[in-house]
């Protein structure tokens, strides 16, 4: 187990021409031990780039990779303890599953007995005990997996265990086993858990800490509430959350007063001078609410249309230019022709340029 | 250590290119020798460390009355046997490779599968098995010493390939592509043709190389199943032996025979190369 | 104008594929069919499209024996869930494929296809290659192919599933825009789904499936408010709703013998007995004064945590708004909205919905 940092890392494919177009753009970052960490971007975002750094797969054009403080740049993949689980279960069929369990520590030598003691404890754990002796062919998608994140298990030396979009290939009824069982392995081994993932419900879901990135960027590191209350960018808004964020531009009236149209909301950001141009204002839908009249940092809007969700109602209102969309409770009234909207000022980011204030 | 690790792959690259090429260049310079320089050592730079004669070659282009084999008959019948059977094979082989793969048949315990093994058992027998059933066919229908006859042979021998290979091929279509044609208005027939079959091509590339490589090395049917009317090249260049091995004209027919290899190969290649084969479907 | 199905069987192993569907599709509306995965919403679309013949029963269409006329000469279109394109075509013969098909007017078919391409948006696509396309693009390519035929069924078998979150999000209302209100809304439109709150939001007539048989149909808000039985409200459902064995006796409302209730005013009427009690994970609220559960595993959908609980041998789900981090094993305290409890009879028939009457 170990700490991984990665020092002003960049990588370009072609980084000695004029022009390098970068697929990762600069960035450091640092995994703590035993943290539950996701990777989340679109496809195309640079986060596969990432990962191969981290495994080996690919050396880093600019920046090092430090293991523990250890420069493991130019080291191979195989001599880097990075274990890795992919889409699809990577299992030795004709074996049988506490073969494949043990497969690792056979290739590095391990006394009979030792491994033995490592297999049955990981297989315990996995909830694969019962099932050792079968040929590993025969078991479902998701204990499958599980062998695939066992044999990274058995092995103490492994700095940290590299999943990518693991659950792709899984039936939604497993998905939520093998979730659980992340978890707690996380819990138990303090294995730095590293989950690569294009969707933003397995990687809230599954991690503490979400790296979040675009076009080879980090956009926003930090935990779910926090990629979900204050998106730093006006991209971890959209993505993060359904609805997406409402956003909307805006002029800074004075130090904490934003104009909207022909609307005045005041918020609780401090906009000095500096900060004026490109200005845009993001709230969520679950905070706007619906008021009997008009008031402070409210909104009289044209009600185009009222979804029943069952659980919930979305509202889509529209005033001149300005498109809203509400979530409220399945109770809440809502009037069929004009509806006075409250944007709670708390809840109001302000953006420059895309970067929240 | 990158550098030593470089210069190994580069040297076991260079190593199987010369494993490969060497013969090449040996069966050129061998068919421009004659017997002196044949038995008198290695020799390998012409002019210099030998005469070079076209003896080897012109030997394959004169009629029997002057002692030579005259090959240009023989390799037009082997070239029309070999694309002919390949042809046929391939469109019978297309055609019963769909139906395998996209109906369900059932006789018994007998299933597609066990069907698409069948078309393939037949490969599995040494041909010495099915030397003696087919000499008795082509002789009962008359067909013994004629290019139809040949031609019915190898289809037989090619047609499993080309199901072989295409069933697999066709299983990795997704047979929604063929419902959505039948959804948009094609019946069976059209959604095969206009459908299946333009995004099949790479498929049938590779089986009808197939085809083509095992009908054009074939020795032992040609020699069973013809006399002398119709001869194909590999039974005509065996005629060449004699007391003394005559290995320069060896070599030339050789090269020759591998001709059309080399340019349905070069065709096939470009094909591949410009991104036909790979990708056209997901 | 109608179409109708009688009593198709289709069984083509030893369990039933369809059992005994009955149903009328009216011209000009939206049918959902909802049901989980391999409850027959596939093979059902392909009977109408008649792709697949039912063992016994009828469909009618316009007063005629739609039995009788092969796939190719029924005026159908459909839309798969994996993005099924001709791949040898490129985008704007792929759409007009159909029209060709049909010998249709060259005039006409430029017309039609580019309509088509302008409705999808993927106008400035048409020369390019299906291969060259996203998967979004690829399943508008499809979508564009049905709506230029103007066929007067349209089928549709969960076409966004296989689309990222937030792809799916926008494309749904788009979905919505294009079939509903446009110039080929007399034709019947029958999407399947597995996601409930997409059929709400599609919010036109529901037809619940399960193992090949019909449970209920109706509006989606009856459907909603009143589920026929145990297997309804689990299925109209995400996360399914919570039931759990209880009994009502004594004035009290007792869950699994492990936690009691006052009876609640409305629930006063009822006989006492055995009863299955549904309550929606929505219907659940974090409450200080609450009982005890403890955390299975804390699931981030959009902008909701779903947590499943147990206390004791209870199971449930509670919907949390906005995103919060739960570690596995916490301690919560919760509580039942009793206003919303549903009561199922044991054989799993509705007994009484709080939206009855």
């Amino acid at each position: 187990m170990a700490k991984i940092e990665l020092n002003n890392i960049a990588h370009s494919y072609n980084p000695h021409d004029a022009n390098p177009l970068f697929a990762l753009k600069e960035m450091s970052l640092s995994w703590a031990d035993g943290g539950r960490y996701a990777l989340l971007g679109p496809s195309g975002c640079g986060k596969t780039t990432m990962l191969n750094i981290m495994s080996g797969l690919v050396t880093p054009s600019h920046g090092r990779v430090m293991f523990d403080q250890k420069d493991v740049t130019h080291t191979i993949t195989e001599e880097r303890n990075i274990a890795q689980v992919f889409q699809f279960p990577v299992i030795y069929g004709t074996m049988s599953v506490y073969e494949n369990l043990a497969f690792p520590l056979k290739c590095r030598h391990f006394a009979d007995d030792q491994i033995d003691k490592k297999v049955k404890e990981v297989a315990e754990i996995l909830n694969l005990q019962d099932f050792l002796k079968n040929r590993a062919k025969g078991l479902t998608a998701d204990q499958k997996q599980l062998i695939s994140l066992g044999r990274g298990l058995v092995r103490e030396d492994v700095a940290a265990i590299l999943m990518d979009e693991p659950l792709t290939v899984i039936d939604p009824d497993l998905k939520f086993r093998l979730r659980r069982k992340l978890k707690e392995i996380n819990a138990k081994y303090k294995t730095t858990l590293i989950y690569v993932t294009h969707d933003q419900n397995e990687a809230m879901t599954f991690a503490d800490n979400i790296i979040v990135m675009d076009e080879g960027e980090v956009v926003q590191a930090g935990s779910p509430k926090d990629l979900f209350e204050r998106p730093q960018t006006t991209f971890v808004g959209y993505f993060i959350g359904s609805p997406a964020m409402n956003l909307y531009e805006c002029q800074a009236d004075n130090t904490n007063q934003v104009s909207l149209g022909m609307n005045t909301i005041s918020v609780q950001t401090n906009l000095d001078q500096k900060n004026t141009s490109n200005l845009k204002l993001g709230i969520r839908s679950e905070y706007i609410t619906v008021e009997q009249s008009s008031g402070p940092n409210t909104i009289h809007a044209d009600v185009i249309e009222v979804e029943d969700f069952g659980n919930y109602k979305l509202i889509t209102a529209q005033q001149d230019s300005l498109r809203i969309k509400a979530k409220v409770k399945r109770e809440q009234v809502v009037p069929t022709d004009k509806v006075f909207l409250k944007f709670p000022a708390e809840h109001c980011c302000i953006y420059a340029n895309n970067k929240l204030i | 250590m990158p550098k030593l690790y470089t210069f190994i792959k580069y040297f076991c690259v260079i190593l199987w290119s010369c494993f490969v090429i060497a013969p090449f260049l040996w069966a050129i310079s061998t068919s421009f020798k004659d017997f002196n320089s044949v038995t008198g050592g290695a020799t390998y730079i012409p002019w210099l460390q030998f005469e070079p004669t076209l003896d080897g070659w012109s030997v394959l282009f004169k009629p029997g009355s002057q002692g030579g084999i005259n090959i240009i008959g023989p390799y037009f019948n082997s070239i029309f046997v070999t694309f002919t059977a390949s042809f046929i094979s391939i469109a019978l082989g297309t055609l019963s490779a769909y139906a395998l793969s996209r109906y369900t048949f059932k006789a018994g315990f007998v299933q597609n599968n066990d069907i698409t093994f069948f078309f393939i058992s037949q490969r599995i027998m040494p041909p010495v098995v099915l030397a003696i059933p087919f000499f008795l066919f082509l002789s009962t229908l008359g067909l013994l010493d004629s290019l139809a006859g040949l031609i019915l042979v190898y289809i037989v021998l090619l047609m499993p390939i080309a199901v072989w290979i295409m069933v697999d091929f066709f299983n990795r279509v997704p047979k929604e592509i063929d419902e959505t044609a039948l959804i948009d208005g094609c019946n069976p027939f059209q959604a095969f043709f206009k459908v299946v079959l333009p995004n099949s091509i790479p498929g049938m590339i590779v089986a009808g190389l197939f085809c083509i490589i095992f009908g054009w090395i074939d020795f032992f049917f040609a020699f069973i199943l013809t006399f002398t009317n119709v001869q194909l090249l590999p039974v005509k260049i065996v005629a060449l032996n004699s007391s003394i091995t005559p290995w320069w004209s060896l070599s030339a027919a050789a090269l020759v025979s591998v001709a059309p290899l080399i340019v349905v190969a070069f065709v096939v290649e470009r094909f591949l190369s410009k991104g036909n084969l790979s990708g056209a479907l997901k | 104008m109608s179409l109708n199905l009688g009593n198709i069987i289709f069984k083509p192993t030893e369990q039933y594929h369809l059992n005994d569907i009955t149903l009328n599709f009216e011209p000009g509306k939206m049918y959902t069919i909802l049901g989980r995965t391999l409850s027959g919403k596939t093979t059902l679309l392909k009977t109408i499209a008649g792709l697949l013949s039912p063992d016994s029963g009828y469909i009618q269409f316009e007063g005629k024996d739609f039995l009788a006329i092969p796939v190719w000469q029924r005026n159908v279109a459909m839309v798969y869930q994996q993005f099924i394109n001709y791949p040898h075509l490129n985008v704007k013969q792929n759409i007009e494929f159909p029209l060709k098909q049909r010998k249709m007017d060259p005039n006409l078919i430029e017309k039609e296809v580019s309509d088509a391409i302008q409705k999808v948006g993927l106008k400035g696509f048409e020369e390019r290659k299906i291969q060259e396309l996203s998967g979004g693009q690829q399943q508008r390519v499809a979508l564009a192919r049905s709506l230029a035929k103007k066929a007067k069924i349209l089928l549709l078998d969960e076409p966004l599933v296989n689309l990222d979150y937030k792809l799916r999000e926008g494309l749904r209302e788009e979905f919505k825009k294009l079939f509903i209100g446009s110039e080929a809304s007399q034709s019947i439109f029958v999407y399947a789904s597995t996601d409930p709150l997409e059929a709400m939001q599609l919010n036109g007539d529901i037809i619940v499936i399960d193992e090949g048989k019909i449970l209920q149909t109706g509006s989606a808000k009856d459907v909603f408010e009143n589920p026929a039985n145990a297997k309804v409200a689990e299925i109209t459902n995400d996360p399914a709703m919570n039931l759990n064995k209880g009994k009502i006796d004594n004035n009290k409302l007792i869950l699994n013998n492990e936690i009691q209730f006052n009876l609640p005013s409305n629930l006063q009427s009822m006989p006492s007995g055995d009863y299955l009690v549904g309550i929606r994970a929505t219907d659940l609220y974090l409450d200080d004064q609450g009982f005890d559960f403890q955390v299975d595993i804390s699931e981030i959908s959009g902008s909701e945590t779903f947590l499943h609980l147990h206390h004791q041998d209870i199971k449930c789900v509670a919907t949390i708004e906005g995103v919060k981090s739960y570690e596995v094993d916490e301690h919560v305290k919760i509580n039942f909205d009793l206003s919303k409890i549903y009561l199922f009879k044991e054989s799993g028939e509705l007994h009484y919905s709080p939206y009855q009457n």
